[in-house]
């Protein structure tokens, strides 16, 4: 019998590479969650001051990392887990495991940047030298060694205890060249160890961007943001096209030509504007941006609905149908759904490449998620600007956002096939 | 049923007249929302006249002079007043009339749209035909790919990578503008000629999602509608593969589209803003958001209101193009 | 059938290519191609309103007196123009101009006293609303700020005139530079409509160059004036303004020699225009500067009474000072400047080299310092969260900053995280610019970050001054009796050496007080083809006597 990879094994070889590449992590994130609960007993309102999502993503993530594969194995004879794994299936786990584990996998703060002449859009694969400043010696607390645990494992976007140099020389100070330009740093300052001063090297496995921060963990944050502001803003785009577009064009008459007219005034809205208002009103959080952007994309999905809708009463099948008194649920999943599927799944596809693209727009207009995460679409727009110099800005967000659309594209065709057997044939 | 399949021109004429009287009905009050929406909204129009170099009197000045001090019911009124005889009132950045600013911008736009539109729908529509005699074959699975990278990668992107080879590396095709600087000395020839020359990247940039979208649709539709029952019946019933696609499965797997691409042109009358600034093009969607960041109160009401009549007639176009091609549901779409 | 569509399309083609193909579009190389960002409004001056409206404007039409820029003072010098000599009476309340009579407006009538007066009148009506409203300080007017034309002005004959100030004010050639309109062709226009109804009128103009065409959000282009006094054959006969609006396009165009001439250019794009054989590169030292602000008086309190209650955090001068300290402004110029610009440390720009301190030097980097003072201010670290606490109240609040500027948003990120160093939180929050600065002006901010460039001379009343309704632009709501006076001083001396004088008094009020941070000034960076020859580079701008610009 031949062997085929299946779903579960693919989530148990990422789950595993993760924890071996991320090993120290781990330990470091287990040992802070035994400090934390620790000090729950001791000073309870200290915790509770210190945890903040930022503190828990980290524990968590590292938490799944072991709990997820043990479910896979307990539970790999569910039909999703048993499924063959196709270039779908694959993308899709791959993009879980970025949202899900993602201060895991990143290994850095997406928004880190230090030492900007040396770390400035570095190509793919590029190594700088580490060096690594001295810094206080910590008094042995509980609380003390709390925070060196927290530090190890919440990565700040910052960091004061290093310098990043394209080559060091060690004399009688130490010095550093940093774009051609000589930094000296006094020995004292210096961490020391076996009489030489520790240099370590840092990898950026997909470059840096403008601002000298690590891609890769930007597209992985990114993958966050993206599918959440994406996947967000769809459902909201579909919930309101499908539903006034059914509510529209079944009944017809009065309740059709006033939706209709509604969805003709929202096409002629300043969709800028509705965004400016939006965020000026209710400020610049994730919410309000799934929810702007969700706002402005459901039109033409409500004109594909409602037209299709109206055709099919007229047909003379589900005149039948209607005649031989299917409830209207029945007819709904019957009849209706499976029409209409095909255009509504190519129209969210494209609508979630739509909101992804926007958002950056949106970033660009100062009115996206801001900087406090990266997101894909803002990658690529800040990327525009250096494509004759730095191609990598633009290329792996790219790839990704292609590979998410190509998944999404076979995945709805996946729907459409459940919903239409005969195409299988 | 059989009282609907005969209406003539007459119940059609009907009809469209109520059709564009509620629209019309609607936009007045979605101009008269925007209206008050603007003025409540945070943003000040005569921000710019605050600055070092200005006397803080001119502010106020200009203020008073923009009618922004009076009640809101009382802008309103003049507003509907000079509505009524056909003005938008005069733009506050550029100090002409709305309907004077809007006309240097619009033109440009409908040319420009219409090429797109008509380059997006034939290309879209070639090739899915290309690939359909073939579902799941080679070219389709390449085609229906590379359409997905295309889509993937937004319009400014596109923009910079087609100046980066056209202009910088290649030098074929200027980087942007809409004519040279010795335009007027030309000759007609030469003016067409200087036109076309300026016009193929932004035309190239502003066509290639939508051709992925077009082709998107299509090709769907063109598999759902060959896969349905009556194909088969009429290919067991010996009709010619050609006289089926042509007089069946096409049809069917254009309506779904025609919606889609009514609501598309509408919005690419709208303006093509990222295009449009990529290569420095005087249109509609430049005019706008600089109108909105601005705050120009009149020239935002102006734009909408073109972009909401033409999307208007867009859409009605579009339901008129549907209802021709199944004559039992006029009523239903043009509802 | 399909053949003839083919056909005709070939026919299309070979229609359209054929002309390339024949004859080469000529190209005038005497010209040169400068790129702004986005289109003027209006080639008047009257309203000009920002710099590439005045630019254009000043090329179209003449002043009386021209500027020009002392290097070893760092001050302006007056040189002729409009008027060829000039005679101050003993207490300089009063001018006598002696016009060239040379002067033509480009419909071939002459320039004289009576368009000097007109003009006077318009820019100082308030049913006109030109930009130069409400700064005739100096002269005599109405209540509304409308220069008295019978007081001011004494004609002798067409080309002589005296212009009388207002006694006991500190008149200067400031007063009276600003470009002259033709009386002629706008005598006519109503005044409370002049702003649309000049939209209409062809501008008839005396300046170096002429309007040829003004393609709408293309470009703007200007010939010489071969008529003028000023025209030199061997110089540029045409001056083309392009608008590029994105910034990448024009540098890109910059590279290919499409344009000649580019300002605002990113420090980290500059390296890259070194390697560029057919560039040059040079830089204007800055009067623009970015600073963080903080909200002397509080908000809230404002908003609702117009009280003025020092803010809770940033009311005291301790705490600024030690804001000061705390941010590393020598780095963000470092690596986002590339060194382009100066740490500041106060409102005078250092170009004005005679006004500024020089003993003064910026507050260094200093955590620790930065420490010690707010622990002096009350201001303690909460073992538990790390973060500064007086009285309960934790030390944290939001920084605002417009969107769209990436080099404010780079700012943003390192104050924040020097802050956090020190115990304090912040947030930062893009607001749309429109929004940011109407909330900056109304005094709703309690912390932000934005930029000022400031006019040549220093106008520092309009920013410090203690009074609010009568310094728009002091919006931290800086409040000193010390640095009133001085401002007061500064406003009715004559004596530029005094008011030097005065401005180092200034500057070291607000060295101590800091009532906001200075962050740094920064320069303007441009580029120009080698072609043009004559580029001369002055704080006054780039195009200051470009008409002798000329290229090979």
């Amino acid at each position: 019998m031949k062997f085929y990879p299946k779903a579960w094994h693919f989530i148990i070889l990422i789950a595993t590479a993760l924890f071996l590449l991320r090993f120290n992590f781990i330990i470091n994130s287990t040992l802070l969650t035994i400090q934390t609960i620790r000090l729950i007993f001791v000073s309870p309102s200290f915790v509770f001051s210190q945890i903040n999502f930022q503190f828990l993503d980290p524990l968590l993530s590292s938490a799944l990392v072991i709990i997820i594969p043990v479910i896979a194995l307990l539970k790999h004879g569910s039909k999703f887990l048993q499924k063959k794994i196709d270039f779908t299936s694959l993308v899709i786990i791959i993009l879980a495991a970025f949202f899900i584990l993602a201060p895991l996998a990143a290994g850095s703060n997406p928004d880190f940047q230090k030492n900007l002449s040396v770390t400035k859009l570095l190509p793919p694969l590029s190594r700088v030298k580490v060096l690594h400043l001295k810094s206080e010696s910590h008094v042995v607390s509980d609380k003390n060694y709390f925070f060196y645990l927290k530090n190890l494992v919440v990565k700040r976007p910052f960091d004061e205890t290093i310098v990043y140099a394209d080559s060091v020389i060690s004399a009688s100070d130490v010095i550093c060249y940093q774009g051609g330009e000589q930094v000296e740093f006094p020995k004292e300052h210096i961490e020391y160890r076996n009489g030489s001063p520790v240099v370590t090297t840092r990898l950026f496995l997909l470059g840096t961007d403008e601002y000298g921060r690590d891609i890769f963990s930007r597209l992985i944050y990114g993958a966050r943001i993206s599918l959440f502001v994406g996947l967000g803003s769809v459902l909201v785009s579909m919930l309101l096209g499908v539903l006034l577009g059914f509510i529209a064009g079944y009944p017809g008459g009065v309740i059709d030509s006033l939706i209709s007219r509604i969805t003709d005034m929202f096409l002629a809205f300043p969709v800028i504007f509705f965004i400016i208002l939006i965020i000026a009103l209710f400020g610049n959080s994730i919410a309000s941006v799934i929810f702007v952007l969700g706002f402005s994309g459901w039109m033409s999905l409500f004109k594909i609905v409602r037209g299709e809708v109206i055709s099919l009463k007229n047909k003379d099948y589900f005149i039948s149908a209607r005649l031989a008194g299917l409830t209207k649920t029945r007819l709904l999943t019957k009849e209706i759904l499976p029409v209409i599927i095909a255009p509504v799944i190519v129209n969210l596809v494209f609508q979630y490449g739509n909101v992804i693209l926007a958002e950056a727009a949106l970033s660009y207009l100062g009115l996206g998620t801001g900087s406090s995460y990266p997101s894909w679409g803002a990658m690529i727009e800040s990327g525009q600007n250096y494509l004759s110099q730095a191609w990598w800005l633009i290329l792996f967000p790219a790839m990704a956002l292609f590979f998410t659309l190509l998944a999404a594209n076979n995945l709805g065709k996946e729907i459409n096939t459940y919903y239409n057997p005969r195409l299988e044939e | 049923m059989v009282k609907e399949k005969s209406a003539g021109w007459n119940g059609i004429s009907k009809l469209l007249l109520k059709r564009v009287l509620a629209s019309l009905v609607v936009l007045f009050l979605m101009i008269t929302f925007l209206f008050f929406l603007l003025r409540i909204a945070p943003g000040d129009p005569s921000q710019k006249f605050v600055s070092p170099d200005l006397s803080p009197r001119l502010a106020a000045m200009v203020r008073q002079s923009f009618d922004l001090n009076s009640s809101l019911l009382d802008q309103y009124k003049t507003f509907i007043l000079n509505l009524s005889k056909g003005n938008f009132g005069i733009s506050y950045t550029y100090q002409v009339p709305v309907i004077e600013v809007i006309g240097q911008f619009l033109p440009f736009t409908i040319i420009f749209s219409l090429i797109c539109f008509v380059i997006q729908i034939s290309c879209g529509f070639v090739l899915a035909k290309f690939v359909v005699k073939n579902i799941n074959g080679p070219r389709d699975k390449i085609i229906s790919k590379a359409s997905l990278m295309v889509y993937a990668m937004p319009s400014f992107v596109i923009g910079v990578a087609l100046i980066l080879i056209f202009s910088v590396w290649l030098n074929i095709f200027p980087s942007s503008g809409l004519s040279s600087f010795d335009f007027s000395s030309y000759n007609f020839f030469q003016k067409i000629f200087d036109y076309v020359r300026h016009m193929v990247l932004p035309v190239i940039t502003l066509s290639f999602g939508g051709i992925a979208v077009y082709y998107k649709y299509l090709r769907d539709n063109l598999e759902e509608v060959y896969n349905k029952s009556f194909v088969e019946n009429l290919r067991a019933h010996g009709f010619e593969e050609k006289v089926i696609t042509r007089k069946h499965v096409i049809p069917n797997a254009v309506s779904p589209l025609i919606a889609v691409a009514g609501v598309e042109l509408g919005l690419l009358f709208g303006g093509a803003l990222i295009t449009e600034v990529i290569f420095a093009l005087p249109g509609m969607g430049r005019l706008t958001v600089n109108a909105i960041l601005s705050r120009d109160y009149p020239l935002v009401l102006g734009c909408t209101f073109v972009s909401g009549v033409l999307i208007i007639i867009t859409n009605l176009a579009a339901d008129l193009l549907k209802a021709k091609m199944d004559k039992r549901i006029v009523k239903g779409i043009l509802n | 059938m399909r053949n003839k569509y083919i056909l005709a399309i070939l026919l299309i083609f070979t229609i359209l290519f054929l002309p390339s193909c024949t004859k080469q579009i000529p190209i005038s190389q005497n010209r040169v191609v400068a790129s702004i960002s986005s289109d003027i409004e209006s080639t008047n001056p009257l309203f000009a309103f920002d710099i590439d409206e005045g630019t254009i404007s000043e090329l179209l039409y003449l002043s009386l007196v021209q500027h020009g820029w002392d290097f070893n003072t760092g001050s302006m010098t007056t040189q002729p123009m409009l008027a060829k000599s000039w005679e101050w009476n003993k207490d300089s309340t009063s001018i006598t101009l002696y016009l060239r009579d040379d002067v033509k407006w480009s419909d071939g009538q002459s320039v004289t006293a009576k368009d000097v007066i007109f003009s006077f009148d318009v820019y100082s009506d308030p049913l006109v609303q030109s930009k130069l409203y409400g700064s005739f300080k100096h002269f005599y007017t109405d209540t509304s700020m409308h220069v008295d034309l019978k007081k001011t002005f004494d004609v002798i004959n067409p080309y002589k005139l005296t212009i009388n100030f207002k006694k006991s004010s500190p008149a200067s050639f400031y007063d009276i530079d600003f470009p002259i309109i033709p009386q002629h062709i706008y005598k006519n226009v109503s005044r409370k409509d002049f702003v649309t109804a000049e939209k209409e009128i062809k501008p008839v103009t005396d300046g170096p160059f002429e309007l040829a065409q003004w393609n709408k959000s293309q470009s703007i282009i200007l010939s010489a004036n071969t008529k003028s006094f000023l025209y030199n054959s061997d110089n540029i006969e045409e001056l083309i303004f392009k608008i590029v609006p994105n910034y990448y396009s024009q540098l890109t165009q910059l590279k290919r020699g499409e344009i000649d001439f580019m300002q605002d250019i990113r420090a980290d794009d500059y390296p890259l225009l070194r390697g560029q054989n057919n560039l040059k590169l040079t830089s204007l030292k800055g009067r623009e500067y970015d600073y963080v602000g903080w909200n002397n008086l509080d908000p809230e309190i404002y908003k609702q009474t117009k009280r003025i209650v020092p803010n809770k955090l940033f009311g005291s001068t301790v705490v600024r000072t030690a804001l000061t300290y705390a941010i590393n402004r020598a780095e963000i110029l470092h690596e986002f400047l590339d060194n382009h610009g100066e740490v500041a440390f106060g409102p005078v720009a250092p170009i004005f080299s005679s006004a500024i301190d020089t003993s003064l030097k910026p507050l260094p980097y200093s955590p620790g310092k930065a420490k010690q003072l707010l622990a002096s201010a009350g201001w303690k670290e909460n073992k538990n969260t790390g973060l500064l606490e007086k009285n309960g109240r934790e030390f944290s609040f939001t920084l605002d900053i417009p969107s769209g500027n990436p080099r404010r948003e780079f700012a943003a990120t390192v104050i924040q995280n020097n802050l956090r160093e020190i115990g304090i939180k912040i947030n930062i929050e893009k607001l749309e610019p429109e929004i940011f600065f109407q909330k900056m002006f109304a005094r709703e901010l309690n912390a932000w970050m934005a930029g000022w460039s400031v006019s040549i001379p220093p106008d520092l009343k309009q920013f410090w001054y203690s009074k609010l309704e009568d310094a728009p632009l002091n919006v931290a709501s800086y409040q000193s009796k010390a640095a009133d006076k001085v401002l007061e001083e500064i406003e009715s001396t004559r004596s530029e050496k005094f008011k030097d004088e005065l401005y180092k008094k200034f500057q070291e009020i607000i060295y101590k007080d800091n009532p906001v941070t200075f962050l740094y000034w920064i320069n303007n960076l441009m580029a120009y083809n080698k072609r043009i020859k004559n580029f001369q580079l002055t704080p006054l701008g780039p195009y200051h006597r470009c008409w002798d610009w000329s290229v090979r």
